[in-house]
């Protein structure tokens, strides 16, 4: 009995330590994003009103689109920094989004792809410096972003780009606002996979 | 009385003290009809797996191992197992909408590729949740095959 209370306590200081070392990192990277988010406003007019804290109902499908674009234009520079910035931005604007004025069918549609795309975005932005897990996020982030401008507009057009190289040759697709290929999944190791399958306008 | 044996004492003390306060158990014994069985088809070899390496944190049936306990072992399961059940609960798969079902088993199929679940620390005291790389493969492609027949249904 002795040993393996010993044992447990053994086992119960590791486990202890490598916890804290880990809530130690996620508030740390928390508050690296918090900085970056901060410059990131004060270069970037649309985003100065889209993330203080408390601006409820001023944000517009518009706003979440050019958001996500940003986070999708990070990705394809490996910038995983402003990935994460830009997927905390995405998170809040989804929350400050003001519903009031759809219909109850729109409303359902957005609700739907909220509760789903909000995840996304919140994994994105804490998983600074896990790019391969913030892409593994973006691919279906994307098919919401993709349904959400299908239902509302996107406020300019956009096209839907498909790289049959990511994910094991199962391929992926993303919302792009230019012809020109930028892939955010391969970054610049594989800039230029990609085709346009669709404009949305 | 030394200092040493003063902390061990008090340590010894804090030891006893916390052993008194026990985390409330995540067990329930009907099967919920939103239970992932009732909602996409499971072979017997995934749902060994997912029994033994995954349903302790992710439903709401947890099979405690003795040094849960203990604490602060108990408090670190109940901890991993709130956390888990938030991020995915099996148990409760069916109340998910379709297109969460969907997102869902993309990031099952990804957290077994990439390696991180289950979590380290459980297979460190858990030997038979080691995933090998056979057992890796069947979970993957039913992940993926699942999803395929849930996206084909919406
Ligand atoms: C020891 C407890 C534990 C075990 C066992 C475990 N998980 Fe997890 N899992 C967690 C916790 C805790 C989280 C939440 C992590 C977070 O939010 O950062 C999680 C998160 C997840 C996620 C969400 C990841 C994301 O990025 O959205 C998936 C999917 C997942 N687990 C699948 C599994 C599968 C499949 C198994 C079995 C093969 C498994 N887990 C076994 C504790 C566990
Ligand atoms: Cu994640």
């Amino acid at each position: 009995m002795m040993k393996k209370i010993i044992f447990g306590l053994a086992i119960a200081a590791t486990t202890l330590a490598a916890c804290n070392s880990n809530s130690n990192k996620s508030t740390e990277s928390q508050n690296r994003s918090k900085d970056t988010q901060a410059k990131s406003q004060t270069d970037n007019a649309t985003i100065t009103t889209s993330s203080v804290a408390d601006a409820k109902n001023t944000i517009s499908i518009k706003e979440i689109v050019s958001t996500y674009l940003q986070l999708k234009n990070a990705l394809t520079r490996d910038n995983t920094t402003d990935a994460a910035t830009a997927g905390t931005t995405l998170e809040a604007a989804f929350k400050n989004f003001d519903k009031t004025a759809l219909t109850a069918a729109q409303k359902k549609t957005f609700e739907d792809v909220e509760d789903d795309a909000r995840e996304h975005a919140e994994h994105i932005g804490k998983n600074g410096g896990n790019i391969v897990h913030q892409r593994e996020h973006f691919v279906i982030l994307s098919n919401d972003i993709y349904d959400l401008v299908k239902t509302f507009g996107g406020g300019q057009v956009l096209y839907k780009v498909f790289c049959p190289m990511y994910n094991n040759g199962k391929g992926a697709f993303w919302i792009s606002e230019t012809k020109e290929i930028k892939n955010p999944y391969l970054g610049k190791a594989m800039p230029t996979c990609g085709e346009i399958k669709e404009e949305l306008k | 009385m030394s200092f040493t044996k003063k902390l061990l004492l008090a340590i010894g003390i804090a030891f006893i003290a916390i052993q008194f306060v026990q985390p409330a158990h995540n067990k329930s014994d009907h099967a919920l009809s939103t239970d992932i069985l009732k909602i996409v088809n499971i072979p017997d070899s995934v749902n060994a797996i997912l029994k033994n390496s995954c349903y302790d944190c992710h439903s709401n049936n947890t099979v405690y191992p003795w040094y849960s306990n203990i604490q602060p072992m108990g408090w670190l399961m109940a901890n991993h197992i709130k956390q888990g059940k938030e991020a995915l609960n099996f148990s409760e798969f069916g109340s998910y909408s379709p297109r969460r079902q969907l997102s869902k088993l993309n990031a099952i199929a990804n957290s077994i590729r990439d390696d991180i679940m289950p979590l380290s620390s459980y297979k460190l005291m858990h030997k038979n949740a080691h995933l090998s790389t056979n057992k890796k493969t069947i979970f993957i492609n039913w992940a993926q095959q699942s999803k395929d027949s849930l996206s084909g249904i919406n």
